[in-house]
């Protein structure tokens, strides 16, 4: 089985999933202490789902992405944009790809969710950051 | 103006370097932070050996800022370490030990040290060109990573009086990169478009630019210093 990690606050329930692992980064981050653990809690379950040998993807805020959220928010969405091509480079050859979605603040979290979904069944796709909507354009992100 | 710069992970490598060039070229009192005690930081900088991981550090380096009674004109976070291995086999207590030094001691000393950092100073964060990813470095390039994000906020909070820039190094000649075994480091050279490691005096150049005026319109920039390692 797989794993799903969705905060409260994005307001669906975390599917079910055969295989993999993925991860819906917090954006309500109050100190070092809970940022650190978001990164930890991302780790921990990225680290099982690459010793299966399965794939995973995280979802970040774009904002946060781009540090207009602050910078506890933007340490964790940008922390996993970068975790998430290491692990590409390590997962390619065992045939397990890690990838990342952005999604943009008024963007339905189903369909959000759908997209993360397809990502992380592709099996082709690995080391991208996927971004739903326009917002990424003309912006500093790389 | 004369003022005070902190320099963090400044008695030993690329952050001992900065901090020679900070006080031997520009207008600097160098406040020099390390937590190693075995090292001696360079004469004429102000030592404060602290962890900065640890609760009361980032104080002690603000209480040292207030002390040169200078006004501060810029924080450099380069303290870094690396516990390097494959995502599958890594550790807790090195993904922790990483995440702690690279990126929560940058935040918890930026926060305690932003207030004091007067109209037209500057932070730069010493990310490393990991952050666009690097086999065996999950943790590393996650905190590197993070400090990127951290800089990209610190650009938009602390605007318009004080920027913000970050520097990715690529390969340099250092006491972690000589860790690398010969056959693997001369592997990573081949792949550098200029044919050679960087040298920490590149990276303190780059360090001393985007503290200076010369760099007055440059706020939440990754700035490669890589040999065109990034393009290959």
């Amino acid at each position: 089985m797989g794993e799903a990690r969705i905060p409260e606050a994005v307001g669906i329930d975390p599917p079910s999933l055969p295989l993999g692992f993925l991860f819906w980064a917090e954006t309500r981050i109050g100190t070092w202490e809970e940022a650190k653990a978001e990164l930890s809690l991302a780790f921990e379950g990225s680290r099982e789902s690459a010793q299966k040998e399965e794939s995973f993807v995280y979802i970040v805020s774009n904002d946060a992405l781009l540090g207009r959220t602050g910078g506890l928010s933007a340490m964790v969405a940008a922390g996993l944009l970068s975790g998430s091509r290491t692990a590409a480079v390590e997962g390619w050859k065992k045939g397990w790809t890690a990838n990342v979605v952005a999604y943009e603040a008024d963007q339905d979290p189903a369909s959000v969710l759908e997209r993360a979904l397809h990502l992380l069944e592709d099996g082709m796709i690995s080391g991208e950051l996927v971004h739903l909507g326009p917002g990424h354009v003309g912006k500093a992100l790389a | 103006m004369k003022g005070t710069v902190v320099v963090t992970g400044a008695a030993r490598g690329i952050g001992r370097v900065i901090a020679e060039t900070l006080l031997n070229t520009g207008p600097f009192t160098v406040v020099g932070v390390d937590i190693a005690p075995e090292l001696a930081f360079t004469e004429g900088i102000v030592p404060v050996q602290v962890d900065l991981t640890a609760g009361d550090g980032p104080a002690t380096v603000r209480s040292a800022v207030e002390d040169t009674a200078l006004p501060l004109l810029g924080v450099v976070n380069n303290a870094g370490i690396t516990r390097d291995a494959r995502l599958v086999n890594m550790t807790d207590e090195d993904f922790s030990a990483v995440l702690d030094v690279n990126l929560g001691g940058a935040y918890r000393l930026t926060e305690a040290l932003a207030p004091l950092i007067i109209p037209g100073g500057a932070v730069v964060n010493i990310a490393s060109r990991a952050y666009l990813g690097n086999f065996g470095q999950f943790n590393y390039s996650m905190s590197k990573g993070g400090l990127v994000g951290l800089t990209r906020a610190l650009a938009i909070d602390l605007a318009p009086d004080i920027r913000a820039n970050a520097i990715a190094p690529g390969l340099i000649a250092s006491e972690m990169s000589m860790g690398i075994p010969d056959d693997i480091r001369e592997k990573m050279i081949a792949a550098i478009p200029l044919d050679r490691m960087g040298t920490p005096q590149e990276i303190a150049n780059a360090v001393f630019f985007l503290l200076s005026p010369q760099s007055s319109y440059i706020t939440g920039h990754v700035l490669v210093v890589g040999g065109g390692r990034s393009l290959t």
